[in-house]
C-alpha cells in the first residue's frame, strides 16, 4: 500500500500544480479545466485505490 | 489484524454481513443501506415534484442545485447530451446519496449483538452504507458498461463499432483487439473498485480515527469524508459520461476533437519554457 502510493501522489501533485498554475494565468478557464482536472485526478488516484484494495483483501481474505 | 488489541474497538469487514434469511437469499446490510438510499430519493422527488413552481422557492432550488450542476456539465460533453443526461444524474445523485448515508449518525454502530464463529461477540450493523459493498459499485459500473456500449453501437452501428474495437490500420488488428477489449472490460473495473476503494478506506479510516481518539478528531475527518463522497459521486458521474461521450462520437468527429486538443496543447507545452 505505501509503495503503491508513491505514484499516485506524485502524479496528483503534478496534476494539481499544473492545474493550479492554468488557473493563475486564466483565471476565466476554470469551468473548462474543472472537468478533465476531475477526470485526470481520478484517474491518477485509481492506481492508489487498487494498491488499497489489493492490501484490503491481503489483511480480510488471505 | 484479528490478533491485534485494538479489535474490540475497531469493527470493519470488508463484505455487508447477513442480517437474515429471505428464501434461498440472504439480505445483507448494505441492502438496507441500498434501500434508504431509493426511498430517500423517491420521496426527494415525489416530494419536490408536487409541489414544484416555475419560481422555484428555498428548498426547490437547494433541489435543483445539483440537477443544474450535472446538466450543465453533461450538456458540454456530446450533441447527443439528452439521450443520457438522465441516467448521468441518476448516478450522481445515487451514489452521493449512497455515500452520505454511511455519514450519520448511528449507521455503523446500532446493530444486532451475536456470537460469531470464533466465541467472541460481534456487533453486526444495521445499516452499512451502500457503496461500501463491491457488489452495489459493481451493478452501477455495469449499468454504465451496457450503456456505453449501447451507444457506441447506436452511433457507428455494430460494424462501425467492432472496427473501433479492431483499431486504425487494419494489419495491426491482431495486437490492437484484445487491447481494446481489455481496456473496456478495465473501465468496468476501475470504475466499480475506485467507488468501493474510496468509500470503504473512508469506513476504515472513520473507525480507526473513533478507536484512536474519540473525541472531537472524527469531527474533521467526517467533514473530509462529506466531501470526498461528493467528489466520488462526481467522478464517477463524469467518468460514465466521458465513456458514454467518446462512444457516442462518429469516428471523424473523434478524428478532429484530438487533431483540435493536439493543437491546443502545443501553446500551453511551449509556455513554460518562455517564462
Amino acid at each position: 500500500m505505501g509503495l503503491g502510493a508513491i505514484g499516485p501522489g506524485i502524479g496528483l501533485g503534478i496534476a494539481v500544480s499544473k492545474a493550479m498554475e492554468a488557473l493563475g494565468r486564466n483565471p476565466e478557464a476554470a469551468g473548462a479545466i474543472f472537468v478533465p482536472y476531475i477526470l485526470g485526478i481520478a484517474l491518477a488516484e485509481a492506481i492508489g485505490i487498487y494498491a488499497l484494495v489489493v492490501s484490503l483483501l491481503l489483511i480480510f481474505v488471505a | 489484524m484479528p490478533e491485534e488489541e485494538g479489535e474490540s474497538l475497531i469493527h470493519v469487514a470488508i463484505e455487508a454481513e447477513e442480517l437474515f434469511q429471505l428464501g434461498p437469499l440472504s439480505f445483507t446490510n448494505s441492502m438496507v443501506g441500498a434501500l434508504l438510499t431509493s426511498l430517500l430519493l423517491g420521496l426527494a422527488a415525489w416530494y419536490i415534484t408536487r409541489r414544484s413552481s416555475l419560481v422555484p422557492g428555498r428548498l426547490q432550488s437547494a433541489f435543483e442545485l445539483p440537477v443544474e450542476l450535472m446538466s450543465g456539465i453533461v450538456s458540454a460533453s456530446s450533441s447527443r447530451w439528452r439521450g443520457y443526461v438522465g441516467l448521468i444524474l441518476g448516478f450522481f445523485l445515487t451514489i452521493l446519496v449512497a455515500n452520505w448515508i454511511g455519514l450519520l449518525p448511528g449507521v455503523g454502530t446500532i446493530g444486532i449483538t451475536h456470537i460469531d464463529a470464533s466465541g467472541h461477540e460481534a456487533v453486526i450493523p444495521i445499516v452499512r452504507p451502500a457503496s461500501a459493498d463491491l457488489n452495489f459499485t459493481l451493478g452501477l459500473a455495469l449499468v454504465a458498461f451496457v450503456m456505453f456500449v449501447y451507444w457506441g453501437i447506436k452511433a457507428n452501428g455494430p460494424g462501425g463499432y467492432l472496427k473501433e474495437l479492431l483499431g486504425e490500420p487494419l494489419y495491426m488488428a491482431p495486437l490492437m483487439f484484445p487491447i481494446n477489449l481489455i481496456s473496456e472490460f478495465s473501465r468496468l473495473i476501475s470504475l466499480s473498485m475506485r467507488l468501493f476503494g474510496n468509500v470503504f478506506a473512508g469506513e476504515v479510516l472513520l473507525a480507526t480515527m473513533i478507536a484512536l481518539a474519540p473525541i472531537l478528531i472524527p469531527a474533521v475527518f467526517l467533514g473530509l469524508e462529506v466531501l470526498f463522497g461528493f467528489v466520488q459521486a462526481l467522478v464517477f458521474a463524469l467518468l460514465a459520461m466521458t465513456y458514454i461521450a467518446t462512444a457516442n462520437a462518429e469516428h471523424h468527429t473523434t478524428d478532429h476533437g484530438e487533431a483540435d486538443a493536439a493543437g491546443a496543447d502545443h501553446p500551453t507545452a511551449a509556455e513554460p519554457a518562455h517564462a
